[in-house]
């Protein structure tokens, strides 16, 4: 259950800076909703990153 | 049926003052915080103040968390990261101390509020953002540009760098909270299975037994997930000041 709850975390937390970017982009330019958008999905891609890393399966960024 | 979510209740215990219209009150969590950091204290006070050779029961414990906090740093950090070391040595055993504590029934969890993990995990990230930046100058961004990127997908690239950096906080604090506040709920709606079935009388009784034996099974694992989750929050916070210390390895 641990193993499992500390992938989720790290796949939902990408997503959610994601999200919550893009909403704040969009507030703030008024491009709304490209910049949710655009930011969603490089937030679920940052949230896959996070979760190939600390899964182990890819190089950490510091090569450990 | 017990409600399950009632053990993390916060109760209010007296009013310290107000600022504005909010109330500052100390409420059974600082209890239960003041009352972790006094066990710490004791353990420490107590296990330096013999200093024998040959360590008694206390002291060989307060060396023990010496050694443990101190290695976790050098192998992760190396041996410029020691300068970190109250501040990690502090969170671990808060967080280990404060865990243990919660697994005694009718106690208070305080790592199973959202808030009080995400305080945490933010003091361990602007400790990153600005030890780094103090210590690399404008070099610190390099964390977020990896070495032999072409250039055409690079502004892709540093741009999932950087969510996944703001992300940090984020997945820091949730993981510690959940598995906490998971455990307990398990643990609780387990218990209260004996006492429904214990309801049904004699046959009831027996058919209790299996969820007696699962909480007794639980309550050893929750022991364990106490003591590794400390240990995985320690260990990020090692990981993430190692970042600060040595951007764009």
């Amino acid at each position: 259950m641990a193993r499992g709850l500390r992938l989720s975390s790290e796949l939902i937390a990408g997503v959610l800076v994601g999200a919550v970017i893009g909403w704040g982009f969009d507030r703030l330019l008024s491009t709304s909703p490209f910049g949710l958008i655009v930011f969603f999905l490089l937030g679920f891609v940052a949230g896959v990153v996070n979760v190939v890393r600390s899964a182990g399966v890819a190089p950490d960024r510091t090569g450990r | 049926m017990i409600d399950p979510i009632e053990q993390f209740t916060i109760q209010k215990i007296f009013t310290i003052g107000h600022i504005g219209n909010q109330e500052i009150a100390f409420t059974n969590s600082s209890a239960y915080m003041f009352g972790t950091v006094a066990l710490i204290s004791l353990l420490m006070i107590g296990g330096v103040a013999g200093k024998q050779l040959v360590p008694g029961r206390i002291q060989s414990m307060a060396e023990l968390s010496y050694e443990f906090v101190a290695n976790m740093i050098r192998s992760n950090v190396g041996r410029e990261g020691m300068k970190f070391f109250p501040f990690v040595f502090s969170i671990f055993m808060l967080l280990a101390v404060s865990n243990l504590i919660g697994i005694i029934p009718y106690t208070f969890t305080i790592a199973s509020h959202i808030i009080v993990t995400a305080a945490l995990a933010l003091l361990v990230f602007l400790t990153v953002l600005i030890y780094g930046f103090y210590k690399n100058g404008l070099k610190f961004f390099k964390l977020f540009v990896p070495s032999g990127i072409p250039i055409v997908i690079l502004p892709l690239v540093v741009a999932i760098e950087v969510i996944s950096f703001l992300s940090r906080p984020v997945s820091h604090s949730v993981r510690l909270f959940a598995n906490m506040l998971a455990g307990h709920i398990t643990l609780k709606v387990f218990a209260s299975f004996v006492t429904m079935l214990g309801a049904f009388g004699l046959v009831g009784w027996f058919g209790a037994i299996l969820p007696l034996a699962l909480v007794i099974a639980l309550t050893a694992l929750e022991l364990l997930v106490a003591f590794l989750q400390a240990y995985v929050f320690a260990i990020l916070t090692c990981i993430y000041i190692n970042d600060a210390i040595h951007p764009g390895h």
